[in-house]
Order: structure tokens, then sequence, then C-alpha cells
């Protein structure tokens, strides 16, 4: 190989996450010349999350998926949601029935292991992927983008369509204009986690699982975040577990609580504690989530650019789906940079398909139905606080309240309600949270 | 033209390394490779050379086939050529065995290419027997300066180079012939950050791979475990080195230190009748 030869692609995809290996996959599959540039020593370095992978989205990439064994943890067999009060725990959870389809709808995973393996998979499509290299800007030729400056010497890379992939930070978005703000504190989340090595059987016995094939993945309320808008979170992984808690870096700022003292508060938890007792760290991260969704999208296309992922906001926070929009949206970006190519037709206009396509599926739906849920966080910030800690007292009276006539067991458990909210505010909160996800 | 030859291994990366609590073995499933620091920086001084001087570097490794990305990475940093010595022969090769095997290959690398300067890491992060560099050198009847930290001067007209080397109390300045061997500390050579096309480069790159058959032949006999007389008894942490004493001839001339130091040993219980002499 000459080194001097100009470094030429049909497409060039920043950042091998799963959006931006799912792209490179489809998109070589057809036969296009694919690079796709990594800033990480390996794919998935850099890449974290909570917890689980949905399958309907893997499988849409790979129909053959189960052939290539991808190395995924344990199938999600129970979910939904706990709500912790200071020392009580109310479980809503689903399992068997709709959970227990073929395939599972969900794996837990880890992402150091899975997206070195989808990077792979992009690789034996014919992807070309350039790691531990940063793109730090595009080349431009008559306004138009052309390819992309890396931060190596003679580092420029051609390409005719650029797929921006390149996570929540997504400053090359925000280079072209795409994006019109840098992410903001009120509408992304800080999520830190710690993963906990727990033997197998420990694990099953703990958390009620048959065998190493059934796993859960719990959303998990109240007394986890001290009272701040956020979440907290449990995966199981075969012999680990994943505990995080999730809060808006604004409402983290505001109250000046650092991260990891909300992360240890919860691991102690009463009701969380003896489920991770004994385990010892293997993995202690953080990683920002853009929970601004729909409001924060940035524009999604312009001359020889495709944005998808975390970089886009594809992120519906309320049903911890984002994973799923990114490589969805990796498919439909490379669909369209293969139709563009079929048309040697590189402008916004052309690629404006790309917008049709995501606009066909779940994404543009979901996200646009859910476009107020980071604004009625924001203006109900107690309401991850009140409700679930309000059930856990609810519940608990309903079920103890032995020997005590009926008429004042309701009596006090709606006294234990307005103690925390007026009535007609609680209606109020309930009423705006429907209309939130019903998304009027 | 100059002509330097590294010899390198892939290792785990120690920093990720666990302790099984039963066995007391290393796990080593799971534990990332990499390209074993001290000889990155050996590659990194060998270029930086090739550069001032002209001519090429060549890498060899024994290893299993997944130590190419290690030479990959090699090759990335600006070196030409990359070997792979790796046969089911050679598995399970000590120190004694390893250097054997490294310096066939050198020998006959040399032949066709006349090598200048052989380069190793000190040692490598998971044994850090610091053998292998010596014993190439010492089968190859090379002159070798270990615990190199520069290279002051590489003359290929007169033949002779001028290292730097670290010792505990201060660095050593050697002048020796060419070719001669050096093992490397980190101080060797800052680690380049490759320009794209060099990346580029060297990920399409595949290194040549030679096997016990060819294209050079060995005695069966000296390799792999067959060929490794060592026997790992135990292992365990070392007595922590108590520094000697320094007397200075800056403060008491040489006289006043050598007396110091005479008074300081006679000074001990039966040290005198040891040596000979009266107290």
């Amino acid at each position: 190989m000459d080194k001097n030869q100009k470094l030429e692609f049909d497409v060039i995809v920043v950042g091998a996450g799963l959006s931006g290996s799912a792209a490179a996959a489809i998109a070589a599959r057809s036969g296009l010349k694919v690079a796709i540039v990594e800033r990480g020593q390996n794919p998935g370095s850099k890449n974290y999350f909570g917890g689980a992978l949905y399958t309907h989205s893997l499988l849409e990439i790979y129909p053959d998926l189960w052939d290539r064994k991808p190395p995924l943890e344990r199938p999600v067999t129970e979910t939904g949601f706990w709500f912790l009060s200071k020392d009580g725990l109310v479980k809503a959870t689903v399992q068997g029935g709709k959970v227990n389809s073929n395939p599972i709808d969900a794996y837990v995973a880890l992402r150091a292991k899975f997206d070195a393996w989808w990077a792979e998979q992009a690789q034996k499509e014919g992807a070309f992927i350039i790691p531990k290299t940063l793109v730090v800007d595009f080349i431009r030729e008559n306004g138009k983008v052309v390819g992309v400056k890396t931060d190596r010497d003679q580092g420029d890379i051609y390409a005719p369509v650029v797929i921006i992939t390149e996570g929540v930070n997504n400053l090359l978005t925000q280079k072209l204009g795409l994006a019109k703000h840098d992410i903001k504190g009120d509408s992304a989340a800080l999520a830190v986690k710690q993963l906990i090595s727990i033997p197998a059987a420990t694990i099953n016995a703990r958390f009620g699982l048959t065998d190493n094939d059934h796993g859960l993945a719990m959303s998990v309320m109240g007394d986890v975040s001290m009272g701040l808008p956020g979440l907290g979170f449990i995966y199981t992984g075969v012999d680990c577990v994943s505990v995080g808690v999730g809060v808006t870096l604004e409402a983290l700022r505001e109250a000046g609580i650092k991260p990891y003292e909300l992360l240890q508060r919860y691991m102690n938890h009463p009701m969380i504690a003896p489920l991770i007792a004994g385990g010892r760290l293997m993995e202690y991260g953080a990683h920002i989530i853009p929970e601004g969704g729909w409001k924060d999208m940035p524009q999604l296309y312009t001359d020889g650019v495709l944005v998808a992922g975390d970089a886009a906001s594809m992120v519906n926070a309320l049903h911890w789906e984002g994973t799923n929009m990114a490589i969805v949206a990796g498919k439909c970006a490379a669909e369209t940079a293969i139709e563009a190519h079929q048309k040697k037709d590189f402008s916004a206009k052309s690629l404006s398909s790309y917008r049709t396509r995501l606009d066909k599926r779940f994404i543009m739906t979901d996200l646009h139905q859910y476009r107020n849920l980071s604004h009625f966080l924001k203006t109900h910030p107690d309401f991850m606080a009140i409700y679930p800690t309000f059930i856990n007292d609810a519940l608990g009276m309903f079920f103890t309240g032995f020997g005590k006539p009926k008429g004042q067991l309701y009596k006090d458990i709606l006294r234990s309600l307005t103690d925390r909210r007026p009535l007609l505010k609680a209606v109020g909160d309930i009423v705006a949270f429907g209309r939130t996800i019903i998304g009027i | 033209m100059f002509h330097a030859l590294v010899s390198i291994k892939q290792v785990p990366d120690t920093t990720n390394i666990r302790i099984d609590p039963e066995t007391n073995n290393l796990i080593r499933q799971g534990v990332p490779t990499i390209l074993n620091p001290y000889d990155a920086h050996a590659v990194a001084a060998a270029v930086e050379w090739k550069r001032k001087l002209g001519g090429k570097v060549t890498i060899i490794t024994m290893g299993p086939p997944a130590a190419v990305t290690s030479l990959r990475e090699c090759i990335e940093m600006g070196a030409d050529r990359a070997i792979l010595i790796s046969a089911r022969q050679f598995a399970g090769a000590d120190t004694w065995a390893t250097s054997y095997v490294l310096s066939e290959v050198v020998k006959a690398v040399h032949e066709k290419d006349p090598i200048d300067l052989l380069f190793f890491g000190k040692q490598a992060i998971d044994g850090d027997t610091a053998q292998v560099g010596p014993g190439v050198a010492v089968r190859l009847d090379l002159p070798v300066v270990s615990y190199a930290v520069k290279i002051r001067e590489v003359n290929l007209e007169e033949r002779y180079v001028i290292i730097e080397r670290k010792t505990e109390s201060r660095n050593e300045v050697i002048k020796t012939s060419l070719p001669t061997a050096l093992t490397c500390e980190k101080d060797i050579a800052e680690i380049p950050y490759a320009s794209l096309p060099d990346l580029v480069y060297s990920l399409r790159y595949e290194p040549e791979v030679w096997n016990a058959e060819s294209p050079i032949t060995f005695d069966p006999a000296l390799l792999g475990l067959k060929g490794s007389p060592t026997t790992v008894f135990k292992t365990g942490t070392p007595e922590k080195h108590i520094a000697g004493e320094v007397i200075k001839t800056e403060e008491l001339g040489v006289d006043g230190a050598v007396k110091a130091a005479l008074d300081k040993i006679l000074g001990v219980e039966g040290m005198a009748s040891i040596l000979g002499v009266q107290k």
C-alpha cells in the first residue's frame, strides 16, 4: 500500500458504538467502502451504559444473531419498577407471560465486551476500523462536508457522506451547527454505576432467579436519589450485578451532592445492600445520558452528513430506551447513505429521506410523544420522591391494619398522601403525568 | 544504512490482573493483552535512530497468533518489517528456551541484512525476569548494555555506539562496538503518535510468520517446555532492599573516604580476621 495515497472511503462513521457499528455493517454489506473512526484504544473501551440491550434491534442488523454467538449476559425475564421508601420496598414487576417471549425482549450486557464484538461483526461485513483516532473537524468543499479531519498528522479522510455517531458529547454535531447548544445540565443525567462480582448461584438465590438463563432489569424509584429527579437501576449479569443511579446534572449541582455519595447511599439502602453484600467491585463508571429527547434533537442531516444515536438525543428516558434507537437509527442512516450513493447525490435534500425513515419507525413517534417528559420532571421535581414512598406507606398500612376499623385505615392512607401533598395537587400531578406520557 | 532489530513481547495488561484467591494463580481470562511497555519504548528508540540515520527497523516476537496486534503497533510506530515466530513447539518456553529461539532468528535475519543494534525492553511486565535480552546477547556473543536510558551516538562508519545506562546510584556512559545489544528503560525514547497514513498502513499490515521448520530450523530438544530447565518452586515478594551508606569523596577526600569505609568494615565483628588484617 502506498502511504501517500489519499485516504478515501464511500462512508465514514464517527464512533464505534452501537449506532456506528450498526450503520457501518449495513453500509459495508451493500458493498460500500466504509471506515469507522474510533477514539478509544478499541471499540467499546469508551462506551458505557446501565444494563440491557433490546433483542429486536440486534436482530434487525443481524438476522443470524444467535449463530454469531453474541457476548450477552442474562436474558431479562423479570422487569418493572421497585419503589423504595426510607426502609421499605414495593415491587411492581412482571415475569412470564409477554416477558417470556421468544426471543426474550432484552438481554443484560457489558458494553466493553459487547461493543468490541459488535464492531468485529461490522468488520466482518467489510468495514475498516481506525482506532485511537479522534475526529476533530470536517473537510468542506463548496460548503459541503466531504470528509473528516483527525487529530493525527496527515489526518484527513475523505468520503461523500459522514455518519456522526459520536455519542452524547456531540461536539462535531455542534461544530456543524446542527445542534444549537452544548448539552444542558437540566436535560442531561449523570448516571454512576458499580459492577459488582457475585457468584451466579448467589445471584439466583438473592433475586429469585431459576437459573443463569433468567435475569432481572429494574428501574428503582423513590428513596434512591435523595429527593432529586432521578432513577436507580439494577441489572443482573451472569456473575455480576450492575447497580447505579442517574440524576440530572443541574439537580446534582443545585443540591451540591456528589454522584458517588448518591450511589453509595443507594447501595447502603436496607433493601438493596443485602442483594449485593459480599460482592467484589469490578468496575466503577459514569456516563452522561441525554434525556432532553425530542426538544434537544439536533437537525439530523445536512449536506454530506447524518447524525444518529446519543449525538442526536435519541433516548427515551422513561422506558430506558436508547440503545435500540441508536441501532435502528444507525441502520436508517446507512440505508440513506446507500441510497445517496445510488443517486450520486449527497445533498441535504437527498439525505432528507433519513428523516422519513426515522418517522416510519418508533423513534420519532416515541420521542415526540414523550417530548414534555423532561419539562414535567423539571416542574415536578419531587414527583419521584413523593409517590414511591407514599405507595410504600399505603400498601404497608393496607396489609398491616390488623384490628383497625377499615374506614379508619382508608382515612389514614389518605392522610399519608395529603401529609405529603394536598389532594388537589396530587390529582394535578397524576393528570399532568398522564398527559406527559400520552403526549398531549 | 542503519538496521535495528527489536525483540518484543505481548503481555497481559498487569494493571488489570487479578489473583484467584483460592488457587493463587493469575486470572488471565478476559485480561486484555498489550505490547510490553518497555518494549514499546525500545521500538520508539529504534525508529527515532532510523529516522536520524536512514535505514530500517525489524521487529521480532515469539508468541501466539494474537501477538500480531502488538507487531502492528510497532509498525504503527514506524517499524518496517515484523516477524511473528509462532508454533506449538515453542509453547511453554522459559527464558532459556526463548533466548535460544530468538538468537537463532536474529542470526538468520543478520545473515541477510546485518544488524547494528539489537533492542530489548529491560524486562517484560508479566515475568519481570529481565533475562531474555542478555540471554540472547550472550548466545550471539554480543556486548550487552542493560537498563539503557539514552543513546548518545551511533557511528556507523567507525562502528561504535555510546549509551547511557542507569545503575542504582548514577548513570554510566558506555562506548562499545557495533553490533551491540541493549535492554531499554522507558526513558530511552518517547512513544510517538503516529501519522494517520502510518496507522492505516499498520492496521492492514500482515507480518511474516516463522514456524519451527521454516524458514529456519531449530534443535527440537531445545524448544518449548522440553527445552526449559526452569522450575518455579515458590513465588513471593522479595525482602525490602536496604540502601547502603554512601561515603562521599567530595567531603572527605579520597584517602579520608577510604579510611572511613575501612573503619566501618573493620568495626564489624570478625571482619578483620576474614580480611586478614589487624585492627
